[in-house]
C-alpha cells in the first residue's frame, strides 16, 4: 500500500462530501424511512384495525357444539319405540400424523382390523397430509370404540381421533316404520315422528365458544370461554299400541302374501272416541335401523340396471317408495266404504228413513250420463229396505239415496266430515287434510262446488254417492267413519299423547280435539245399527267375512276400481279395503284396511268382502280380547271343546265326546285310554274326530300343515284330523259346509306335532251377494 | 499496515488525564432500552411455541426461548462493552484478517453447513449456530471503510473507487447466492454501496447500478416463477391465504388486531401457533399487537433516535475510518429495522430479515451489541474534544 499523500495528516476528518452524504443518509433512514413506516403502521391498526381484528377473531374463536340428548319414542304402554345411545366417530388427523412421524402403515392396519375397512382406504386416508380431520368410520358401537382406544394408546398415537356421536336405535325395527320415522346421518330427523317433533326430540344443543390456539387446543393464559348450555329433548309418548300394531302388520302381511297384493297395503286402527291413532301400518315397510336398504326384489332390479345411474335413480325410487306411508300420504277413491258417508247425511236430514223401500232393477239413468249407472248385480236387486240397500251395497239405492240429499247438502256434509273445504271460489277444485300430527299427509282432491252443484248434470253427485270420482286418504275415510259411529263427533286425529321432560314429568299433554259434531248422536246411533247388519246378517251382509264369534262388529266393504288408471293405460286395477269398528253398540275401535291391486291369480274374488274384509276379521280377533272387550258367548258356533278321557274306558269316553259333539277313532287293543289327541280342553271344530290311544303311544313323528285355502271347514277339518291336527276358528261359522278356509294361522309346509291345533278363518264360497261395491 | 504514533496517541489520552474519556451515554442507553424491550417481547411472543412445541424442540419449557435469549442478551452487552473498549485502531488494522475469516467462514457453509428450510446458511459450533452472512456485514463495512480511506482522492476513478470493491461484493453475493440466502445479500449489496456513496463515489454510477440492478430483477421476475409468485403473494396476500400467503396474512391480522392501544403486554393472541416465526421475523408484528400502534410507534421513534444519534456519533468523528465505519454500522442498522418492519407490514415482498436487539437468535445478536460497541468506541474520541 502507498503511503498517503504527503504533507496531508494522516489522521484525516471526513470530507464536506462525506459529511454531506452522511446528512442525507441521515435523513433517508433515520426520519424518512421510519415516517414510511409509521404511516403503513397507522394505516393498518387504525384504518384497518377493525377489518383485521374481524378476521383474527373469526380464526381464533372455535364453536364445539355440545349435543343434546334426543328424546326416547314411547308407546302407549312406555314401550320403547326409539331410543338414542350414544356412540364414537372415527377419525384421523393426518397433518399430525405427519408432523408427528407417526406409522401410517401401523394405523391402517391397526383400524383396518378393528372396523372392518380396506386398509388400502385408511392408508390413503392417513396420507392426507393438509388436513385435520378426515373420517374413517361413523357411529360405531361402545365395543368397537374402546378397541380403538387401546389401539390408541398402545401405540402412543396422536393423529387418531375419536369423537362421540350418537345413534338412533329402533328396538322393533320395522313396527309402525312409517309412524316413527328415522333420523339421517346427522340426527335430524327425516321421516314420521321424529321428522314431524325433530325439534321437540332433539332439544337444544349446547354450545362451547372458547380462543383457541391454531391447533385448536386451549390459548393459555386466554382464559376466553363461553357456554350457552344446552336442553336435552322431551320424551314422546305416543297413542300407537305396539301389540296392536302388531297385529295388524302381522295380518296385513299375511293378506299381502295371500293375495298377491302387487302395489302395497295398508291399515290404520283408531280410537274412534278420541281420534288416537293406535296402529297405522304400510306396506312394504323398512328397517328404521338400516333405512337405506330396499327390499330383496327391489335389490334384485337394481342390480340389473344397465348403468350406475339407472341404478342409483332406481335405489331412490324405491327407497322413496318404502318411506311412503300410504295411509296418509296416498289419495284413493273410496268406493262403496263411502256408503256409511252418504248414509249418515241422508239420515241426518231425514231424506231418508229405515222404513223406506229402494228398488234396484240393475241400473239407474242420471241427468247428464248417456250411459245409465249399473248396479254391480246386474240382474237387480229388487226392492230393498234401506238396511239391505247398505248389506247389499246396491249401488242403485244409493245413487238414489244421494239425489235425495242433494248436491249441495252432499258437499256440506263432506265439509262437516273433513274430506273437503268450501272455498269462496266456485270453480277451484277442493280439498283438505285432517291435520294429524305427522309430515306426509296428501290433501284430498274433489270438484269445484260449480261442476259438482250443476243442475243439468247430476253424474258427479250420482257417483260420488257410491265413493267414485273424488278422492282422499285413507286417514280421512277412518275418520269420518269413526264420526259417524261415535255419536257425531269428528276427531282431529293424532299420534303423540304427551311429551316428557328429562325428569319424567309432564312437559305437554294432548287433549282429544274436537273439530265439530257432523252428525246427532241418533242418527250415529241408527247408523251403527245398520252397519252391524252388514257384518252380521250371514246371509245377506256383504260384510259378513269380517265377522268374528262372539264379537259385535260392524263395517262396510269397498271395491274401487282405480278410473284413472284404467283412462291411461286400459287396466282394469282394484283397491279392495274394509272399514270396520267394534264393539258395534258402543264403539272403541275403528279398523280400516286396503289392499291395493290384489292379483286374479289368487284365485279368490277381487273385493273387498272377500279380501279384506276377513283380514278385518282376523284383526279384530286378536285386538278386541286384547282389549279386554268381552266375546258374548251362548251362541253356537260350530266349536266343541275337547274333554279329559284319559284314565277312562272306551265306553265312558264314547259317552263324553258324543256330549261334547266330537267323533273318534282308536289307536291300541287296550280298553283303557291311556293318551289322547288334543288335549283337554282344546276348542276345536264341532264333528272332529279325535284320537283315543288305547295303551298305545303318540306318535312322535312330525306332519306337514297342508295348504287348506279353498276348502271347506268340514273338508279342512276332516283331512286334518286324519293326521291328528286339529283346526278351530274365530270367524263366525254359519255354514261349515259352504264357508271356505281363506288363512291359516301356520302356513303351509310348515311341520307341527301331533295335537297341534291351527287356526284358520272363514269366507263364503258363496259370493254371488258379494259386491264389487 | 502500521498504526501511526499519534492514533496510539490519541487512543492513551485518557491516561494522560487519569481518567477514560467515556462513551457516548445516550446511544448506550438507547441500545440497551431496546435490548431490554426485544428480550421481554421475545419472552411474550415466544412462550407459546415454546409451551406447545409442535417443532419438539423446547420440550414444553415455557421460557426456553426467553432464558436462551436472556443469556445472550448478557453476553451481549459484554461482548458490546469489549467492542466499546477496543480503539478504534485495532478495528482499522485487523479490517482484512477479518474480511478474509468471514469468506473463508461463507466458503465454508456449502460444505459444512446446517440445512434449514432449504437452505444451508448456518455453521455449527458447538451447541451454537453463526450465520457468517451477519459476520460478512461487518466485514464489508470495515474493509470498505479501510479502502476507502487508503482510495482517499482516487474514490472517482474507476480502478480503485470501484473495482475492488464491487469485486469484493461479488465474491461475498457470490457465495451468499450458492445458499441461498436473497435476503443478506440484498442488505450487504446496499451497505456496499452505502458505503460507497459515503466514500464519494460518483453519482453517475449509482445510476447505473440502478439500471443493472433493475434489469436483473426484470430478468429474474421473468425466468424464475418463484420470484414472481413472491411478487403476486406480495399484492394480494389474502389469494394464497392458506399457503405462500399464509405468513404475511397472519402478520397482516396480529398487526391490525393491535389497534391503538394494543391488546396488552403478553396479550397477544396471534401468538398462538396461528402467526409463524412470532418471536423471530415476526416479533414486530407481535409487538404491535400487545402494545398497539402507540407502543409500536415508540419502540419505531426509540430505533430512529437510535440511529440518528449513530449518524450524530459518526458526523462527529474526528477521523475518516471512525466516520465511515459509524456511518456504516448505522446503516445497517437503519436499512435492517426498515426491511423487517416493511416485510411484516407487507410494505416490501416478504422475505426473511430479522429485527436487530429485538429477534430470537443468540450469535445475530451478539454481533449486532458487537457492532453498536464499535460505534461506543468511535464515540470516545468524539466526547475527547
Amino acid at each position: 500500500m502507498s503511503k498517503e499523500k504527503s504533507g496531508a495528516p494522516v489522521r484525516t476528518g471526513p470530507g464536506r462530501q462525506m459529511l454531506r452524504r452522511a446528512i442525507v443518509l441521515a435523513s433517508v433512514f433515520g426520519i424518512a424511512s421510519f415516517a414510511v413506516l409509521l404511516a403503513r403502521l397507522y394505516k393498518l391498526q387504525i384504518k384497518d384495525h377493525q377489518f383485521y381484528e374481524r378476521l383474527a377473531i373469526e380464526q381464533q374463536l372455535r364453536s364445539t357444539p355440545s349435543s343434546a340428548e334426543r328424546g326416547v319414542i314411547y308407546d302407549t304402554n312406555m314401550n320403547v319405540l326409539a331410543v338414542s345411545a350414544s356412540v364414537d366417530n372415527v377419525y384421523l388427523s393426518p397433518a399430525e400424523i405427519e408432523s408427528y412421524g407417526e406409522d401410517r402403515e401401523l394405523i391402517a392396519r391397526g383400524l383396518s382390523e378393528i372396523l372392518g375397512l380396506e386398509y388400502d382406504e385408511v392408508y390413503e386416508k392417513s396420507g392426507r397430509t393438509g388436513s385435520w380431520y378426515v373420517t374413517v368410520a361413523r357411529k360405531i358401537e361402545r365395543e368397537k370404540a374402546d378397541e380403538v382406544r387401546r389401539f390408541k394408546s398402545e401405540n402412543g398415537l396422536r393423529g387418531v381421533r375419536l369423537e362421540t356421536d350418537t345413534k338412533r336405535y329402533y328396538p322393533n325395527s320395522t313396527l309402525a316404520c312409517h309412524v316413527i320415522g328415522f333420523v339421517g346421518t346427522d340426527n335430524y330427523g327425516l321421516e314420521g315422528i321424529e321428522a314431524r317433533y325433530d325439534s321437540a326430540l332433539s332439544g337444544t344443543a349446547g354450545r362451547t365458544v372458547r380462543a383457541t390456539n391454531a391447533y385448536g387446543t386451549e390459548m393459555l393464559f386466554t382464559q376466553f370461554e363461553e357456554y350457552c348450555p344446552g336442553e336435552d329433548g322431551f320424551d314422546i309418548v305416543t297413542t300407537l299400541d305396539s301389540t296392536i300394531q302388531y297385529y295388524v302388520e302381522k295380518h296385513l302381511r299375511q293378506a299381502v302374501e295371500d293375495y298377491d297384493i302387487q302395489n302395497g297395503a295398508g291399515a290404520i286402527a283408531m280410537d274412534v272416541n278420541t281420534g288416537k291413532v293406535l296402529a297405522m301400518a304400510s306396506l312394504g315397510n323398512y328397517d328404521l335401523n338400516n333405512f337405506l336398504s330396499v327390499s330383496d326384489r327391489d335389490r334384485e332390479r337394481i342390480a340389473e340396471a344397465g348403468s350406475r345411474e339407472e341404478a342409483a335413480q332406481l335405489l331412490a325410487e324405491a327407497q322413496a317408495k318404502q318411506w311412503r306411508n300410504k295411509a296418509l300420504s296416498d289419495t284413493y277413491e273410496p268406493g262403496s266404504t263411502f256408503k256409511i258417508i252418504t248414509l249418515a247425511m241422508a239420515l241426518e236430514e231425514g231424506a231418508v228413513s229405515l222404513d223406506d223401500m229402494f228398488y234396484c232393477g240393475g241400473n239407474v239413468s242420471v241427468l247428464g250420463r248417456t250411459n245409465p249407472i249399473r248396479c254391480w248385480k246386474t240382474t237387480g236387486h229388487g226392492s230393498q229396505t234401506l238396511t239391505q240397500a247398505a248389506q247389499h251395497s246396491c249401488n242403485v239405492a244409493f245413487v238414489n239415496i244421494g239425489q235425495r240429499v242433494g248436491a249441495e247438502r252432499f258437499y256440506d256434509y263432506c265439509e262437516a266430515f273433513g274430506f273437503l273445504k268450501q272455498s269462496a271460489d266456485p270453480d277451484e277444485n277442493l280439498t283438505a287434510t285432517t291435520g294429524i300430527d305427522l309430515s306426509g299427509e296428501s290433501g284430498s282432491i274433489w270438484w269445484s262446488k260449480n261442476t259438482f252443484c250443476s243442475e243439468k248434470n247430476l253424474s258427479q253427485l250420482a257417483a260420488a254417492s257410491f265413493g267414485q270420482t273424488f278422492t282422499i286418504t285413507p286417514l280421512q275415510l277412518v275418520c269420518a267413519v269413526s264420526a259417524c259411529v261415535n255419536g257425531g263427533y269428528l276427531m282431529e286425529p293424532y299420534v303423540v299423547q304427551r311429551m316428557l321432560n328429562p325428569d319424567g314429568s309432564v312437559a305437554y299433554e294432548r287433549e282429544p280435539h274436537v273439530v265439530r259434531q257432523a252428525i246427532s248422536a241418533s242418527t250415529s246411533e241408527k247408523l251403527r245399527g245398520i252397519l252391524e247388519q252388514v257384518v252380521g246378517d250371514s246371509k245377506e251382509g256383504t260384510g259378513r267375512n269380517a265377522a268374528v264369534a262372539g264379537y259385535r262388529i260392524g263395517g262396510k266393504t269397498g271395491t274401487s276400481e282405480k278410473v284413472s288408471l284404467e283412462a291411461q293405460t286400459g287396466q282394469k286395477e282394484y283397491i279392495v279395503s274394509f272399514i270396520g269398528f267394534a264393539p258395534a253398540d258402543e264403539p272403541r275401535i275403528a279398523l280400516l284396511v286396503f289392499l291395493d291391486t290384489p292379483s286374479n291369480k289368487s284365485g279368490i274374488y277381487i273385493s273387498g268382502g272377500q279380501m279384506a274384509a276377513p283380514v278385518v276379521g282376523r284383526m279384530m280377533a286378536d285386538i278386541l280380547p286384547y282389549m279386554g272387550v268381552k266375546a258374548e258367548s251362548g251362541e253356537e258356533n260350530g266349536e266343541a271343546v275337547m274333554p279329559m278321557t284319559v284314565g277312562k274306558s272306551l265306553g265312558e269316553a264314547a259317552e263324553m265326546l258324543g256330549d261334547a259333539g266330537l267323533r273318534y277313532r282308536t289307536i291300541g287293543g287296550g280298553i283303557t285310554v291311556t293318551q289322547q289327541l288334543p288335549a283337554a280342553g282344546s276348542s276345536i271344530a264341532a264333528g272332529s274326530q279325535v284320537i283315543l290311544y288305547l295303551d298305545a303311544e303318540i306318535s312322535q313323528d312330525t306332519e306337514t300343515v297342508p295348504d287348506l285355502t279353498g276348502m271347506t271347514y268340514n273338508q279342512a277339518r276332516d283331512t286334518l284330523s286324519y293326521y291328528g291336527i286339529y283346526i278351530s276358528t274365530r270367524s263366525n261359522v254359519t255354514d261349515s259346509a259352504a264357508q271356505t278356509v281363506s288363512g291359516q294361522s301356520l302356513p303351509a309346509g310348515t311341520g307341527v306335532d301331533h295335537g297341534c291345533i291351527i287356526e284358520v278363518s272363514l269366507i263364503d264360497q258363496d259370493d254371488s251377494i258379494l259386491g264389487r261395491y | 499496515m502500521r498504526y501511526d504514533g499519534t492514533r496510539l496517541a490519541g487512543f492513551s489520552a485518557p491516561e494522560k488525564k487519569g481518567r477514560r474519556p467515556g462513551f457516548d451515554e445516550p446511544f448506550f442507553t438507547l441500545s440497551m432500552l431496546l435490548l431490554m424491550i426485544g428480550v421481554v417481547m421475545v419472552l411474550s411472543s415466544s412462550y407459546a411455541r415454546a409451551y406447545y412445541d409442535p417443532g419438539n424442540v423446547t420440550g414444553g419449557n415455557a421460557a426456553y426461548y426467553f432464558v436462551r435469549q436472556l443469556v445472550f442478551a448478557l453476553l451481549g452487552i459484554g461482548c458490546m462493552l469489549l467492542a466499546s473498549r477496543l480503539p478504534m485502531g485495532f478495528y482499522r488494522r485487523y479490517a482484512f484478517h477479518f474480511l478474509i475469516l468471514t469468506l473463508v467462514l461463507l466458503m465454508l457453509v456449502p460444505v459444512i453447513g446446517v440445512k434449514a428450510n432449504g437452505s444451508r446458511r448456518w455453521l455449527g459450533v458447538g451447541g451454537l449456530t453463526l450465520q457468517p452472512s451477519e459476520l460478512a456485514k461487518l466485514a464489508v463495512i470495515l474493509s470498505f471503510s479501510v479502502m476507502i480511506c487508503r482510495f482517499r482522492g482516487r474514490m472517482r476513478t474507476f480502478r480503485y473507487g470501484l473495482l475492488p470493491f464491487v469485486g469484493i461484493l461479488a465474491v461475498i453475493v457470490g457465495l451468499l447466492v450458492l445458499e441461498p440466502h436473497f435476503s443478506a445479500s440484498v442488505i450487504i449489496l446496499a451497505t456496499g454501496a452505502v458505503m460507497l456513496f459515503l466514500g464519494g463515489v460518483r453519482l453517475g454510477w449509482f445510476v447505473g447500478a440502478f439500471a443493472v440492478a433493475a434489469g436483473g430483477l426484470a430478468v429474474l421476475l421473468t425466468f424464475f416463477p418463484y420470484a414472481s409468485s413472491r411478487i403476486n403473494t406480495w399484492r394480494d396476500p389474502f389469494s394464497s391465504a392458506s399457503d405462500e400467503g399464509y405468513q404475511i396474512v397472519q402478520s397482516l391480522y396480529t398487526i391490525g388486531s393491535g389497534g391503538l392501544s394494543g391488546l396488552g403486554l403478553g396479550g397477544s393472541r396471534q401468538k398462538f401457533l396461528y402467526l409463524p416465526e412470532e418471536h423471530n421475523d415476526f416479533i414486530f408484528s407481535v409487538i404491535c399487537e400487545e402494545l398497539g400502534f402507540i407502543g409500536a410507534a415508540l419502540i419505531l421513534v426509540l430505533f430512529a433516535m437510535l440511529i440518528l444519534r449513530g449518524y450524530w456519533i459518526a458526523l462527529h468523528c474526528r477521523d475518516r475510518f471512525s466516520f465511515l465505519v459509524c456511518a456504516g454500522i448505522t446503516t445497517l442498522l437503519a436499512i435492517q429495522v426498515f426491511l423487517n418492519v416493511a416485510v411484516v407490514t407487507n410494505l416490501v415482498p416478504c422475505t426473511g430479515i430479522s429485527l436487530p436487539l429485538f429477534s430470537y437468535g443468540g450469535t445475530a445478536l451478539l454481533i449486532q451489541l458487537g457492532e453498536l460497541g464499535i460505534i461506543l468506541s468511535a464515540s470516545r474520541s468524539v466526547l475527547e474534544n
